[in-house]
């Protein structure tokens, strides 16, 4: 039985993001919302993941800057950590995230969010091969 | 408009100090663990949002991380800065030496292992510590290594407070106690460090492996060294373990498949063998923690009474088989296949939390003469022969060698050599195979064909002429006319 899809208007989405970052979504692991709250066009994200426990992530925030284009979210965002990090998939220079390289990240939905990306990277961290990757002392940032 | 006696910027009836204008907010702080509302005053900085919740929590304030809307608060900014209102949730990380948010359950565990520390026999005192150091949930450092005691430990502490000064006894206690009663053991189970533990499989491995008996059964038997070693199933295991309910659709399934392999001639023998040489010193190393070993009778002793199985009961086989036939089953059963790495093996019963597979222990079992002696109690009485089948724990084998089947295919292969020697042999085969495939009543000897005569004859009403495939079928299916045609008709492809 096909099910009509509604197709949410991008501003819409975001501002229902907006509140659910606001009303602690992210149950204490990750946390998200707008870089500038009088940013119209909603464009602009902070986002923040608790490192995960068993991991040499654990005890560490990791800040990061979410730009959801004009296309979002039919297409994914474009995500950067603000804090340094060596994590497969993020570029060590820049703290880009490749987000066509983080597997459920890669085949995107217009259904994801900021929220799903920000717990697909923490997800990625506990990974094998992840989870014991030496990182940079906590307090770094990258230079962009 | 200049009426503002209630809401004077002054603050007369406002007890914050700090608040200019006196609205107090309610925001929700929450933690991985905790969730708490505080109010505060709507232009609070952050410092002073810190010290009401440093009370709150009973955390230090330089302990305290807060996050809003993706953003750390910083002490200087205040709540309105960042947009903080009314109704709103905060994220909170306490900054512990460990890790952030967390704290509860050390103090638990921690108690536990200082008194399970002495009672180690052979510990692997420093492996579980490492890994136990590693995963955070404060997993006793040093664990005594028999199967289950770790959780007899913690659980027998927590939940039994007995006071014997001996732990090894609070132990075997406590297992026996899980042992008569399920419910304890999904509840013991549930508990999320005992999950913790068991999903660390090197640390379940260490705990196996550090028995005593466990090392004397894995010299003697590589392949149990070999499927310890296996990470995957003994992570398939240890899932089986945690879920009950895994457990029973296993062993459902199990049954099922063992039931196919009935009618393999001398594939019966074989089962037996393995299951027995392989589960019976794997639960006789186990035997401290359980109690009892429910296999001893198989192991060749006649009359060596009923021992009370905890959790299946098992009647002493002591009649031997019959004379021709006991030098033959070794030989049928001696073409081992080497490690039948069959990880879908489960635990027979509640009672072996490991769930190992015996099936993929190995097959060197065969040749053992106490399978041979096993057999020879069973050819004599042919309705014990039935109970012991219907065990789960020989379907549990059967299945093993059921999802081996070359394994299979190799027993009736070598059966020729005993069925050369005496037919009279392969009909005694067959009448035991019939037993427990078809529940046959009272030990009778009805051949298949006399048993199945309705079933036949409908199937061959049916258009299904073969005869003999006919026969196999019904066999297999224990007389389900159904399953047997499905069977018939699955077979034709191939």
């Amino acid at each position: 039985i096909p099910v009509a899809r509604v197709i949410v208007p991008r501003n819409f989405r975001l501002l229902e993001e907006l509140e659910d970052g606001q009303k602690g979504g992210g149950d204490g692991i990750v946390s998200w919302g707008l870089a500038d709250d009088e940013d119209m066009t909603l464009t602009h994200w902070n986002g923040m993941i608790f490192g995960p426990p068993k991991t040499v992530y654990e005890g560490r925030i990791y800040s990061l800057k979410i730009e959801c284009g004009a296309r979002y979210p039919e297409h994914p965002p474009l995500v950067r950590f603000v804090n340094k990090i060596n994590l497969s998939c993020v570029h060590s220079s820049s703290g880009v995230v490749d987000i066509k390289s983080m597997g459920a990240l890669s085949r995107w939905k217009n259904s994801y969010n900021i929220k799903t990306v920000l717990q697909e990277l923490r997800l990625h961290m506990t990974l094998k091969e992840n989870n014991k990757l030496s990182q940079p002392p906590e307090g770094q940032v990258y230079s962009n | 408009m200049a009426d503002q006696g209630a809401a004077d910027p002054g603050n007369n009836n406002n007890n914050k100090p700090e608040a200019s204008e006196g609205t107090i907010i309610k925001v929700t702080v929450k933690t991985p663990k905790d969730k708490e509302e505080i109010a505060i005053a709507e232009d609070a900085s952050v410092t002073q949002f810190k010290e009401e919740i440093s009370r709150r929590f009973k955390a230090k304030q330089d302990q305290l991380v807060l996050i809003f809307a993706g953003k750390i608060l910083k002490d200087g900014d205040s709540l309105s800065q960042h947009g903080i209102k009314d109704g709103l949730t905060v994220h909170l990380v306490i900054k512990t030496a460990h890790k952030a948010g967390d704290g509860g359950s050390t103090s638990a565990s921690s108690s536990s292992s200082t008194q399970a520390g002495s009672t180690s026999t052979s510990s692997p005192g420093t492996n579980p510590s490492s890994t136990a150091g590693s995963t955070g949930t404060a997993v006793p450092p040093s664990q005594t290594p028999n199967i289950l005691t770790g959780f007899g430990d913690l659980a027998g502490l927590a939940g039994l407070g007995m006071g014997s000064a001996n732990f090894m006894e609070l132990q075997q206690q406590m297992q026996r106690q899980l042992m008569s009663n399920p419910e304890m053991l999904s509840q013991i189970m549930e508990n999320p460090l005992v999950q913790n533990m068991m999903s660390n499989p090197d640390l379940m491995r260490q705990m196996i492996m550090a028995n005593p008996q466990m090392q004397q059964l894995m010299e003697r038997n590589p392949e149990i060294s070999h499927m310890l070693n296996n990470p995957e199933l003994m992570r398939q295991t240890m899932e089986l373990a945690r879920n009950p309910a895994m457990m029973q659709e296993m062993m459902r399934n199990q049954d099922r498949a063992l039931s196919n392999l009935e009618s393999i001639p001398g594939g019966y023998n074989a089962l037996r063998r393995m299951y027995t040489d392989i589960q019976e010193p794997m639960f006789s190393a186990a035997r401290e923690q359980f109690g009892s070993n429910p296999f001893s009778a198989l192991g060749g002793n006649s009359e060596s009474g009923v021992q009370p199985s905890r959790t299946e009961n098992r009647e002493p086989l002591p009649n031997p088989w019959g004379p021709p036939s006991s030098s033959n089953p070794s030989e049928s059963a001696g073409a081992s296949t080497g490690s039948a790495s069959t990880t879908a093996g489960t635990t027979p019963s509640v009672s072996n939390p490991l769930g190992i597979n015996p099936g993929s222990l190995g097959n060197g079992m065969f040749n053992s003469p106490g399978m041979q002696s096993l057999l020879q109690q069973i050819s004599e009485n042919p309705q014990l022969m039935q109970n012991m089948l219907s065990a789960p724990y020989m379907r549990s084998m059967m299945q093993s060698l059921a999802q081996n089947p070359e394994l299979a295919s190799q027993n009736p292969a070598s059966s020729p050599s005993s069925a050369g020697t005496n037919a009279a042999q392969q009909q005694l085969m067959q009448q035991m195979l019939q037993m427990f495939a078809g529940g046959g009543g009272g030990g009778t000897t009805q051949t298949p064909e006399v048993r199945f005569q309705s079933q036949l004859d409908q199937l061959s009403a049916m258009g299904f002429i073969n005869r003999e495939a006919n026969l196999q079928a019904l066999i297999a299916t224990g007389g389900d006319i159904n399953a047997a045609i499905e069977r018939l008709l699955g077979s034709q492809p191939s």
